[in-house]
């Protein structure tokens, strides 16, 4: 288990306290979950992931990672249309373990309202909140 | 009021490697090592594990009544319970079964080794070894036997796969002496020092070690007894020798995964305070022949015989590796939609996979060109209806429907059973 000063916790991204990660890329919105939920669930052996074009309210469940441990509901941590999702998980999961700000991205959605990014947290609250 | 946890004497050498912790039981084992639970699970099959087991309990039976006190209270018949001829229990032999209430409902199961003719060692679950030895108390009416409760007074580590056996070639003293004549259920040495066992089988260090052909795992291995102020150093030698072979340090996430994958139940899970019938495990009992009726009389198979308890415990394998969850719980449905049971496990063994109609491991001589599985899910149901070999089952939990196949057996090519000589070559 990482300590949580060991966690790789980007600077550029906004947290959700269901941990996933947002990152604003021009109007668009990446989403995927961070290195502590990731180190938490273990080896991740299948993510379930929406229908490009379906659309979800932020909190709304969009999909599932299954980890050898348990089945994890995603949360959207911005409501949005889904544009494009991260088929290459299909075969290989394990991005999510490995790389999970790059090649373990999920989703990337066209969010219905950008500043509901504003309630996300900065790396600094994250930390705090994950310090309890 | 909650009862403080237990760690095992290596629970500062697995958060040391980071391991991700969680209580099971009463103690706080490692669930999986940065290496993570797939390579872990894998490696069992491919090179070999090493598990911390010392959360298990042992007993100690002594006296020259502890063989009648077993036949009383244990399930198997230990005059008549070795090999296909049904010898009696001997010297250097283990068996499994389990311990009943009067009602035929499981306290425990347990692996009963013979160490001397008046005593024998039994190897319970974690936090059983006080329920065990007060059923045995109970029980002891006039007969001339000690019984002691050895929990957190040993030390155990399980070394499996099948290079298993060239890392203890590199620990033991006597290795060609310790593995003449080791077949599966069968043990050497002791770790007790006071034991004249214990010269038998020594590593090179002089420690003594009891020496097991036993495993949770369905693979070839060893579990080994160590007394505690040694342990931790045992470990470690191991650890070091394992280093060239592979050997990988395990958690309990592929230690479940690869009991479930080798159809091997999980005390309070798969059996418990039901009936122990209708199951993969009737070897566990003294049947005679036919399985008409038992051997011998026993706490419980008086109410095994009568009762008139009709579910039934079968494994089942999925078509993919998606899981459900039991603490949902998980429920079992039929083709029509009816409820016809619950799930008692579900993981996912990351060894195998299905083609055409046929399950196949990454080890499996005849497997297909190019064989890269992701993993099934298999584990048991607990049905009210018969089902038979073949058929299929919807099982849900809250998330998600998945449709399984009921089946006799799981992981194919499991080694557990093959000669220790095969492996060393």
């Amino acid at each position: 288990m990482k300590e949580i000063d060991e966690l790789n916790l980007p600077d550029n991204l906004r947290y959700a306290k269901d941990h996933e990660w947002t990152r604003l890329e021009g109007d668009k919105v990446k989403i995927g979950i961070d290195d502590y939920a990731q180190d938490q669930l273990g080896d991740i052996v299948f993510v379930e992931l929406p229908e490009v074009g379906a659309t979800f309210a932020k909190g709304e469940e969009f999909g599932t990672v299954e980890s050898v441990k348990a089945v994890s509901e995603l949360f959207m941590p911005v409501g949005g249309e889904i544009l494009a999702i991260n088929t290459a998980l299909e075969e290989t999961p394990e991005h999510v373990n490995n790389s999970p700000y790059e090649d373990g991205w999920m989703i990337e959605i066209k969010p219905s309202d950008v500043a509901e990014m504003d309630a996300l947290m900065d790396k600094e609250a994250y930390i705090k909140m994950l310090k309890g | 009021m909650e009862k403080e946890v237990k760690m095992t004497l290596l629970h500062g050498w697995h958060v040391d490697r980071g391991a991700n912790m969680a209580q099971f039981g009463e103690y706080d084992m490692p669930l999986w090592y940065p290496t993570g639970t797939k390579s872990e699970h894998l490696s069992v099959l491919t090179n070999a594990g090493i598990f911390d087991t010392s959360h298990m309990a042992v007993v100690i039976v002594e006296g020259s009544d502890s063989l009648d006190l077993l036949s009383h209270c244990f399930s198997k018949n230990l005059d008549a319970c070795i090999g296909k001829q049904q010898n009696p229990l001997t010297l250097g032999k283990s068996v499994y079964g389990v311990f009943l209430n009067d009602a035929g409902d499981v306290i425990d199961d347990a692996i009963v080794f013979q160490i001397d003719e008046a005593l024998h060692m039994l190897v319970v679950n974690a936090g059983m070894g006080g329920a065990i030895s007060a059923q045995l108390l109970a029980n002891v009416d006039r007969r001339s036997v000690n019984i002691a409760d050895l929990t957190d007074r040993v030390g155990k580590l399980d070394v499996q796969g099948p290079l298993a056996a060239k890392i203890l070639i590199k620990v033991l003293k006597n290795p060609e002496a310790v593995f003449d004549k080791l077949p599966y259920f069968s043990f050497k040495g002791h770790f007790d020092s006071n034991s004249s066992a214990a010269e038998t089988v020594l590593l090179d260090d002089d420690t003594p070690i009891l020496l097991s052909r036993t495993g949770y795992t369905g693979e070839f291995g060893f579990e080994i007894f160590v007394e505690p102020d040694q342990f931790t150093r045992t470990w470690d030698t191991f650890i070091e020798a394992g280093e060239e072979f592979g050997l990988m340090a395990c958690g309990l996430a592929a230690r479940d995964s690869l009991r479930a994958g080798a159809v091997l139940p999980l005390s309070h899970q798969d059996i418990g305070p039901w009936p122990f019938l209708s199951n993969p495990w009737p070897f566990a009992l003294a049947y005679n022949a036919d399985y008409s009726g038992f051997t011998k009389q026993f706490i419980g198979s008086e109410a095994l015989l009568k009762t008139d308890y009709c579910e039934y415990t079968l494994p089942f394998a999925g078509y993919d590796l998606r899981k459900v969850s039991i603490n949902d719980p998980a429920i079992v449905t039929d083709d029509a939609g009816n409820q016809i049971g619950k799930v008692l496990t579900c993981a996912t063994d990351m060894a195998i996979g299905r083609h055409k109609d046929r399950i196949y491991s990454i080890v499996s001589p005849d497997k297909p060109e190019n064989f890269n599985p992701r993993g099934l899910c298999c584990g048991f149901v607990k049905t009210t209806v018969r089902l038979s070999r073949g058929q299929t089952v919807t099982l849900s939990d809250n998330r998600r429907k998945i449709k399984v196949e009921i089946v006799n057996d799981i992981r194919p090519n499991r080694t557990a059973r093959l000669a220790l000589s095969r492996f060393l070559n």
